[in-house]
């Protein structure tokens, strides 16, 4: 009896266990839908090169960049080319940004001011950098339809903003493919008028897993004005040393 | 005796006596309007910069009025609270801020702000802000989240109420700290830079957001007189022993306004001056020609026997007759026009945006200072006592023939 | 006619003494206005001259589009074609280039944004007060010394709040014309203070060299920043650098701004002062009105036996206001004329010495005015006040003029 008792109480819980991981196959909640976007994206952790190009309408700039990243809440880039640009970098910790340039072998932590300041020159600012994981933490999301790309399905995503979030934008747009893969993501200022946007491209096998080779950033009504970053290497880790995301890293010359 | 005379010799021609007496009134007259208006004008600007979160006195840590950053607080404004209600005169009123230089962001705009957590109830006794807002509504002691900015800065902002703005600030530890807020109110200053450069926000809120516990940035005391502020002030300085804190009186903290309320009083007696000046003609010349039309009498007084002193006497006893009636009605005129005016003031609006420049009020309300009369008056009869001389000797001075043969 | 004015004149130099002080009234009263006004607007061209020259010059040319968007890349990439052209117009008396980009300045303890500001030393020195306002420390060298390139000049305010001092070091972190970063190590040569908040907390200047050097600018800069020799050439200037522009090959769209447009609210605040102002001259009008009304009136009413007489012998009314009035003109323009004259001298005298307002200097300094201030003779300031002085006393001398007509002649003659 007792036996016939626990094969059955076995049975029970492989059932369910099975019945819920065939829920979530079939219908996973956007919150995490998000989160495993978020994290096809960024990772562990990752080693990346890629070149920054930033698209005026009477000039373009073309930086080439070495980036790690670790976690949600830690990233160092640093310039490799043109040579003039050689060795300046960013160092983020948590909503914290330092910034380091060789040439007054200085590190200087970014003040409040200057968050709202463009990175590097680009279309990113400051802010974009320091608070990339708010998407995860500030906002409600909700599933509002889904469209394809490429023989893919694609969850298309209504974040809104807790009420007391610090985050400036009234709503955020996400296109994620049902591979994690994300494909577009746009900000919406409280009146819900797009303000800019950030697509990937060229979707492609990139470090073991599906990933867009080409990033744009553009605001919204600004022809002929945009930053791409284009990735010529990327390699996902489980782990990088806490090392790697110092002070003093940011300032060796270190090639890698 | 004499004045009798003279009193008696004044309405013996009414209608010359009356036209000095015009001159007069006119004269201290607009000297009171001249002193009134100029006061109005400084007088605006001192209430203007008091209002703007000056008050009378301040009080702060030492180094926060060179360097004002959340690290320079005062760490236990209960105890100099309790300081205060001993201390200061009957009723004072007092709030405690947080103020520190903010960035405010929304979708669109970021520009650098002071951000400023007050005490809703307290506050609005002390500055402009209580009475300022002109849409939507003021901060209320339940609010946490909600801000108040300037309608300059939403129209900047391209904002409206009930949106939000981020403010941006580092705190007590030394990170930065941001923090979402709603706006429920819109508040319209004298000034554009105040509209663009203040946002309110909870006291409580600042704190928790600065991560500062109870510490407040400053404490501000608005004193039932603004005259006592200098002798309260150093009374104060004696009651706080706490040499990390500075009292100081707004005497202190505005240098400029000091300088201008003082070269002020420069200007009013420049005009007073002036205009004496141009008056002064008109006294001189009636009171000259009153005397040659009256050469045959004072020639028959001193045919008589009277000594020149004796007339000068006469003649200036006369003026002075004239001058004290002309002194009362001018200064009557004056203060009743001073009355009507500072009903509706002298709105200066339509051209704010200069005013503001001069750092000025939109509307000037005169001021009439005892100080500013007494002088008007003085001026008035001392110098149109010296003016009447030259007559008065002219007149002593006709010989007997001379001026009986005058026609 | 001829012997109405005869009769006049004669009648005005009966009673000398009478006359000589209304015809001192009128004048004076023209004196006060002409030296007022001067004043007035000789202090507004002291203000706009000096609020200039703390800054924004009497003129810039600029790159279409910088002044209201300030964007690094909108500039002049070549301006000796403009130093050509502003070399041959007579009336600019100096002129210099100026080339800005905001950046974070920091020193060990702290960080701010401000805009760094690269002027060339020699010249900026006769466009601009900064070297006169330089407290801590000193202005550049002329001609500059290697060390001086790498000094800066610290607004009082940023180097307060960066805790700067005379020999410190502070970084400079910004962002280059072709988008490249820009940055250097200078060391704080000086510290000024304009009295300006705004200006003293917001700006780095250094050499502009230097800074085109740094922030990768080759040639080019973002102001040709203009002083006129006077404010009333301005606009001439501002005409002729315009049309040479138009006809000029720069690569860019170049546009000339005056100091209205380089400072809104500096006009409003002298239209404003003007309001003000001109209520203060309106009540000393009225008093200089009643002044010579009085005198006047007084001069008549002496006369009443006289012209009395005059009836009696058949004189009539209408000839006799006319003689009045004809007696006043005359009175009323020598007055005039003299007052003119004095007022114009002694404005004149002054406009050449300045007048020291003690006491003001702080005050003056917010406003970048100088302590002593010079009236500015005109056309208008010295017509305005006499017009007036001269409309007000005709008016005021009808009156008893008109009372002639009432006379009575026994009533008179008896009185």
């Amino acid at each position: 009896m007792v036996n016939l008792m626990k094969t059955i109480t076995a049975i029970a819980a492989v059932i369910s266990i099975l019945l819920t991981s065939v829920g979530s196959l079939s219908a996973r909640t956007a919150q995490e839908i998000i989160e495993a976007g978020f994290n096809h994206y960024r990772g562990k952790a990752s080693e990346a090169t890629f070149e920054m190009v930033i698209h005026r309408p009477n000039w373009e700039r073309v930086m080439e960049l070495d980036a790690w990243t670790k976690g949600t809440d830690r990233s160092l880039v640093r310039i490799t080319a043109p040579a003039k640009d050689k060795g300046n970098g960013t160092l983020k910790r948590g909503r914290e940004m330092w910034t380091y340039n060789p040439k007054v072998n200085r590190v200087i932590k970014l003040p409040p001011s200057l968050m709202a300041q463009s990175w590097l020159g680009s279309d990113f600012s400051n802010n974009d950098i320091s608070k990339s994981d708010s998407i995860l933490t500030d906002y409600t999301h909700e599933l509002v339809g889904t469209t394809t790309h490429e023989g893919h399905d694609v969850f298309i995503i209504k974040s809104t903003p807790k009420p007391d979030a610090p985050v400036v934008w009234g709503m955020q747009i996400m296109h994620i493919r049902d591979d994690d893969v994300l494909l577009l993501e746009e900000f919406y200022d409280e009146d819900l008028q797009p303000v800019k946007r950030m697509t990937g491209d060229q979707i492609q096998m990139m470090g073991g897993r599906m990933f867009p080779k080409v990033w744009k950033m553009q605001e919204n009504g600004k022809e002929g004005q945009y930053t791409l970053l284009r990735y010529h290497r990327l390699a996902f880790k489980d782990d990088l040393p806490d090392r790697y995301f110092t002070l003093n890293r940011l300032k060796t010359k270190q090639r890698r | 005796m004499d004045f009798q005379l003279a009193w008696r010799n004044i309405w013996r021609n009414p209608r010359r006596t009356a036209v000095i007496l015009v001159a007069v009134v006119i004269g201290v007259w607009s000297m009171i309007c001249i002193a009134a208006l100029m006061r109005g004008i400084v007088g605006g600007m001192v209430k203007n910069n008091i209002d703007t979160l000056t008050g009378h006195i301040q009080i702060h840590q030492r180094q926060y009025p060179d360097d004002p950053v959340v690290d320079y607080r005062i760490t236990d404004p209960l105890a100099i609270q309790s300081i205060l209600k001993k201390e200061l005169p009957e009723g004072s009123m007092w709030s405690t801020r947080v103020r520190v230089n903010a960035v405010a962001s929304n979708a669109r705009h970021s520009t650098g702000v002071s951000m400023i957590g007050i005490e809703p109830e307290r506050e609005a006794h002390i500055s402009f802000i209580g009475a300022a807002v002109t849409q939507g509504r003021y901060l209320d002691e339940s609010d946490t989240s909600s801000i108040v900015i300037g309608k300059a800065l939403a129209e900047e902002f391209e904002t409206e109420i009930g949106k939000k703005i981020i403010l941006m600030s580092r705190d007590a530890p030394g990170d930065i700290s941001s923090r979402a807020y709603r706006i429920v109110g819109l508040f319209q200053a004298e000034m554009e830079a105040t509209e663009k450069g203040y946002v309110f926000i909870p006291i409580h809120t600042a704190q928790k957001m600065l991560k500062m516990g109870t510490a407040v940035s400053e404490i501000a005391i608005l004193l039932p007189d603004a005259d006592l502020s200098e002798t309260t002030t150093a009374h104060l300085k004696d009651k706080i022993r706490d040499g990390d804190l500075i009292v100081r009186s707004w005497q202190t903290i505005l240098p400029l306004v000091t300088a201008v309320l003082k070269l002020y009083d420069t200007f009013v007696f420049i005009w007073f001056l002036v205009i004496f000046v141009a008056m002064g003609f008109g006294i001189v010349n009636t009171t000259l020609m009153s005397v040659f039309e009256r050469m045959r009498e004072f020639g028959l007084l001193k045919a008589l026997g009277m000594r020149p002193g004796r007339i000068i006497r006469g003649i200036l006893t006369e003026s002075a007759a004239i001058l004290l009636l002309g002194i009362i009605i001018g200064n009557i005129l004056g203060l009743l026009t001073n009355w009507g005016l500072s009903f509706g003031g002298i709105d200066l609006s339509e051209l704010a945006q200069g005013v503001e420049y001069a750092g000025m009020a939109r509307i000037i309300y005169p001021i009439v200072l005892v100080k500013d009369i007494l002088a008007a008056n003085l001026v008035v009869l001392l110098l149109g006592l010296i003016v009447s001389l030259y007559p008065a000797v002219k007149a002593a001075r006709f010989t007997p023939v001379e001026a009986l043969t005058h026609v | 006619m001829l012997i109405d004015v005869k009769m006049a004149w004669r009648n005005i130099w009966r009673n000398p003494r009478r006359t000589i002080l209304t015809v001192l009234a009128i004048a004076f009263a023209c004196v006060l206005l002409v030296f007022m006004l001067s004043f007035q607007f000789g202090s507004y061209d002291t203000m706009i001259n000096a609020s200039v020259k703390i800054n924004t010059g009497h003129l810039q040319v600029q790159a279409e589009g910088y002044q209201s968007r300030k964007k690094m890349e909108l500039v002049i990439s070549d301006p000796r074609p403009v130093e050509r052209m502003l070399d041959g117009i007579a009336s600019v008396s100096a002129y210099t280039c100026r080339a800005r980009g905001f950046a974070l300045i920091s020193t060990e303890k702290r960080s701010y944004g401000a805009m760094v500001v690269g002027v060339e030393p020699d010249r900026e020195a006769r466009v601009s007060t900064l070297k006169d306002i330089v407290q801590k420390g000193r202005y550049w060298n002329s001609p500059p010394t290697p060390e001086d390139l790498s000094g800066a000049l610290v607004g009082r305010l940023l180097a307060r709040n960066l805790g700067a001092e005379v020999g410190d070091e502070i970084t400079i972190l910004g962002q280059g014309r072709d988008g490249s970063v820009a940055a250097t190590v200078l060391t704080v040569q000086g510290i000024y203070a304009s009295g300006m908040d705004e200006f003293d907390r917001s700006a780095v200047h250094i050499p502009l060299a230097t800074f085109q050097e740094v922030f990768f600018m080759d040639q080019a800069v973002h102001e040709v920043v203009v002083i006129a020799d006077r404010l009333s050439s301005v606009p001439s200037i501002k005409a002729t650098l315009q049309n040479q522009l138009a006809r000029s090959a720069a690569p860019e769209k170049l546009t000339v701004l005056d100091w209205d447009e380089l400072m809104p609210g500096l006009r409003q605040a002298i239209r404003m002062d003007l309001v003000s102002g001109s209520i203060f001259y309106m009540i000393l009008i009225m008093v200089v009105a009643f002044s010579i009304l009085n005198t006047f009136l007084m001069a008549i009413l002496e006369r009443t036996h006289e012209f009395g007489v005059m009836m009696a012998v058949g004189t009539q009314p209408g000839r006799l206001t006319r003689l009045v009035l004809t007696e006043s003109a005359g009175m009323t323009l020598v007055g005039v004329m003299a007052g003119v004259t004095a007022g114009c001298l002694l404005t004149w005298y002054f406009q050449l010495h300045g007048i020291e307002i003690s006491g003001s200097a702080e005050l003056f300094k917010q406003y970048g005015i100088p302590p002593r201030l010079y009236p500015q003779l005109s056309l208008l300031s010295a017509s305005i006040g006499p017009a007036v002085v001269f409309v007000i006393t005709f008016l005021s001398a009808l009156y008893p003029a008109l009372k002639i007509r009432r006379l009575k002649p026994v009533e008179a003659m008896s009185h």
